[in-house]
């Protein structure tokens, strides 16, 4: 359809950016061969591409469109439990499972379109929360599919890359990666294309936008479906690395669908570089914490990233991308001007 | 047959009918006014014949075709949009990316930014398509605000009070491209304050009053016409034995 | 009889799930914030209420008004450094803003006080009140007397003393309220105040049925969010309505469904009532 049809042409400003951008991406590519390939770091990063690519996903509707959804691990859970069951009963590829998962989740996103639509802020945020929670309810009471409170483990293979399995972290690594750059690139694709700035509308002034003939309904339905997709493919992929989960894991509110839409808040909600630099502080740093203490602190991580969270909002909504902008100017010229930046 | 006719049309939000049992119609070509005090039902007409706002009884037709149930976007597609009183645009985007969302209506991303660039050549605005619409002064933004609609390609433009708050100068400018848009075929219907714009502008004058038609007709005829004068103008110009005919500015 | 049962159990829950909702509902009314972390300051209640058990001896309906108080001042903190300054902040900064105060007040317990299940012990806690076959379970009943009560104290407090209009004056126009000479900032805070010390108030009362841990919260979040939008986002009097009616549903639904899917019931009407309630849309007035 002609929402989707790509942009001509790159705007000047638009190519080195992206040249910037793929330069990143090759540099994090080869981040990996010096290190240790079954290390800790490896597996940090890991998670950190994971969830910088689940909050590229996220911010294809919370960022473009303004749907501030609270409820994204109902996709990734679908995604997660359609692989992993799948692989468990049919011997079946998880890179098979992916494009199910995201087929199922783009059912699951049809299906709460409707009534969650018509809802704006608090009250779209509130439906998707109960949304995300009713499949965390019904992963646990369907054992006989599910394993119910009990989980799911991936079932041990040879490393293999048709089968997803590999025994130690660093073939992820690059999965995440590709993952990345892959939502990265459709974020981008649809932010300049004839949709981005439908959703632009939407975002700004919803009203408005229908009466000069934007169809709000479908712009929101398309970024959503996108957007649960690429969360659902993620979700295998996370599974796949972390072998074993649970309802609470895949389909949880803290776990899952808020860490998702903080990632993208912290580094800068809307922007193309904001989800990487939200989960490059957010997940290390979490990680840090962790093994600081070696986990006997129950609950510290947590208590850190919802402090992370309340301080990024007090001090800069619009998330730490904002925040060195800012701080950039403010340096350049006089320091009372960067209170203007504030909405 | 008429480009817009509506039949019977009332609105209501819960015990309030602001709009009630409007019937009127508008001629391809034509520029209408629409008129009355505060809280007569003006923006509300708007909205519904847009689709913002939903006709309890009544028809609305544009083109022959009813307009029922349609939603705004497909009431645009149609070719009837309209302007906000209040300025609705698109603020931290650019003055071009706000005219670039109307064309999109007809046309891709590549067509519609060369339309849009042309609409804001058209309505005066070239040097300033880059910069955000919050930049803009309110003389600006109901500049933008047109350009938006006129580059979804309208049969009929509603325009709420895109004059309020400009200058003699820049209310003619405003007038002089309404006229020029008209003679490209493009019909008008505009909700003003400022009476000596709208009845110079005017072909047909509708005045409301509680939701309701009082008055219809030339705009002389309006301005004599002692159920206006009275419901309208009230005491002041009743008073004074104005017709609004010779408001001043 | 089963029905009869399952009602009246239901009505009991449910007057509790209302009195703690009457909280979120209060703060949306008179400042337009969803308050994701209610939940936790519920969970505060409890803890408080099951520490004065612990070491004072105190009964739970009785440590309710030291959890009243308690959270009471802390929720008045709570508003005036981290509420305030997001008043005006875009929707997207005042929802994270609370979902970061639930994960750090339901961790920081955690920390504070382990995972652990924690009970108390009363004299009444296993007894109950026959009448015919129905059986009426005291801790339930005495729960429900306290957040009646409670929730009759709150509604005497607004419509009967001078700060209460002034927090409904507040709730219906700020500006108005304003240049009458209301400090609305100081309204802001009480009702934060009263609305968290009020569902603090409401959790202590139903710990002599039920345990507390950091996250008994995350079982009260969609129920107390139904309630409220059952009732009518803002509304106290709906808030109570809300709880009852999600009370019952709950229980009547225990009947139908296993007791896993309870919660799935209640999801379901949730979003059902958001989707289908006029209310549940951003009310934009009509020029």
């Amino acid at each position: 359809m002609s929402a989707l049809s790509l942009p001509k042409r790159c705007s000047a400003l638009a190519r080195p950016r992206a040249l910037l951008l793929a330069a990143l991406a090759a540099a994090a590519a080869i981040v990996p061969l010096f290190l240790d390939p079954q290390g800790y770091w490896v597996r940090v990063l890991t998670l950190t591409l994971i969830f910088a690519a689940l909050g590229q996903a996220w911010n294809i509707v919370g960022g473009l469109a303004n749907q501030i959804s609270l409820g994204h691990a109902a996709y990734f859970g679908v995604g997660a439990y359609a692989s992993t069951i799948l692989l468990i009963n049919f011997g079946l590829s998880p890179w098979i499972g992916l494009f199910v998962g995201m087929a199922l989740a783009v059912v699951v996103a049809l299906v709460l379109s409707v009534p969650t639509f018509r809802l704006k802020g608090h009250y779209f945020a509130l439906a998707t929360l109960a949304a995300g929670e009713a499949l965390r309810v019904i992963a646990n009471s369907w054992q006989g599919v599910t394993g119910g409170p009990v989980g799911l483990s991936v079932p041990f293979m040879p490393d293999s890359f048709w089968m997803m399995s590999y025994g130690a972290p660093r073939p992820f690594y690059w999965i995440a990666l590709a993952a990345l750059v892959l939502v990265t690139l459709v974020f981008w694709w649809i932010k300049s294309s004839a949709l981005g700035y439908r959703l632009r509308a939407v975002k700004e002034n919803e009203q408005a936008a229908e009466v000069v003939g934007v169809n709000t309904f479908r712009a929101k339905l398309w970024a959503s479906l996108v957007s649960a997709a690429a969360t659902a493919a993620i979700g295998v992929v996370y599974v796949q690395f972390t072998y074993f989960f649970d309802p609470d894991a895949v389909f949880g509110v803290a776990t899952v669908s808020v860490r998702l839409a903080l990632v993208a808040i912290v580094g800068g909600i809307g922007t193309v570089i904001g989800p990487v630099v939200g989960a490059l502080v957010v997940v290390p740093l979490e990680e840090l914490v962790n093994a600081a203490l070696q986990g006997q602190v129950a609950g510290l991580s947590a208590f850190v990233y919802g402090a992370i969270l309340i301080a990024v909002i007090l001090v800069e909504p619009r998330g730490l991308v904002a925040l060195f902008g800012r701080l950039r100017r403010g340096l350049g010229r006089r320091p009372g001007g960067a209170g203007e930046a504030g909405r | 047959m008429s480009l817009l006719e509506v039949t019977d049309a009332s609105v209501r939000f819960g015990g309030l009918t602001a709009v009630d049992g409007l019937g009127f119609s508008v001629e391809a070509g034509e520029i209408v006014g629409l008129i009355g005090p505060n809280g007569a039902g003006k923006t509300t007409t708007f909205n519904m014949l847009v689709g913002l706002a939903r006709a309890a009884e009544g028809t609305i037709r544009l083109d022959g075709r009813p307009l029922a149930g349609l939603r705004p976007h497909s009431i645009a597609a149609l070719g009837m949009t309209k302007t906000f009183q209040n300025v609705s645009l698109f603020m931290e985007s650019s003055v071009l990316d706000n005219v670039v969302t109307g064309a999109l209506l007809r046309e891709p991303l590549a067509e519609a930014k060369a339309s849009a660039r042309r609409v804001l050549e058209r309505v005066g605005l070239a040097g300033v398509a880059e910069r955000p619409a919050a930049d803009l002064s309110f003389p600006e933004r109901a500049r933008v605000e047109i350009a938006r609609g006129l580059a979804t390609r309208p049969k009929i433009l509603l325009l709420d009070e895109v004059m309020a708050a400009l200058t003699p100068a820049e209310m003619e400018g405003i007038v002089a491209l309404v006229r020029q848009l008209r003679d490209e075929g493009i019909t008008f219907v505009l909700i003003e304050h400022h009476m000596r714009a709208v009845m110079t502008l005017s072909d047909r004058i509708l005045v409301l009053s509680f939701g309701r038609k009082i008055a219809e007709g030339r705009p002389e005829e309006v301005a004599r016409d002692p159920k206006v004068i009275e419901a309208y103008l009230g005491r002041e110009w009743a008073a004074e034995g104005a017709g609004p005919g010779q408001a001043r500015p | 009889m089963q029905l009869l049962q399952a009602l009246v159990d239901g009505l009991l829950i449910g007057g509790v799930y209302g009195v703690v909702s009457i909280g979120l509902s209060l703060v949306f009314g008179v400042m337009n914030i969803v308050n994701f972390a209610h939940a936790a300051f519920l969970m505060l209640g409890m803890f408080v209420a099951w520490f004065a058990w612990a070491f004072l001896g105190l009964d739970p309906l009785l440590g309710a008004f030291l959890s009243f108080v308690l959270v009471f001042a802390f929720g008045c903190a709570v508003q005036q450094v981290l509420v305030r300054p997001i008043l005006a902040a875009p929707q997207v900064a005042q929802i994270f803003l609370t979902v970061g105060l639930l994960i750090v007040l339901e961790n920081a317990a955690l920390m504070a006080f382990g995972a652990d299940f924690r009970s108390v012990q009363t004299p009444y806690q296993t007894s109950a009140f026959r009448l015919g076959g129905i059986i009426v379970s005291k801790p339930y009943l005495y729960a429900f007397a306290m957040a009646l009560l409670s929730g009759a104290a709150v509604w005497a407090f607004l419509e009967r003393t001078a700060v209460g209009r002034a927090m409904r004056a507040t709730a219906q126009d700020p500006m108005a309220a304003t240049l009458m000479g209301i400090d609305t900032q100081r309204m802001h805070r009480l009702a934060f105040g009263v609305g968290v010390g009020l569902t603090a108030f409401g959790g202590a009362v139903i710990l002599p049925y039920l345990t507390v841990s950091p996250t008994v919260g995350s079982h009260y979040v969609v129920l107390m969010f139904t309630a409220v939008v059952l009732g009518g986002l803002g509304s106290v009097a709906g808030a109570v309505v809300g709880g009852i009616a999600v009370g019952v549903i709950q229980s009547v639904s225990a009947l139908v469904f296993p007791i896993q899917l309870q919660n799935l019931v209640l999801f379901v009407v949730f979003i059902l009532v958001l989707a289908l309630r006029p209310d549940g849309i951003v009310r934009r007035r009509g020029a």
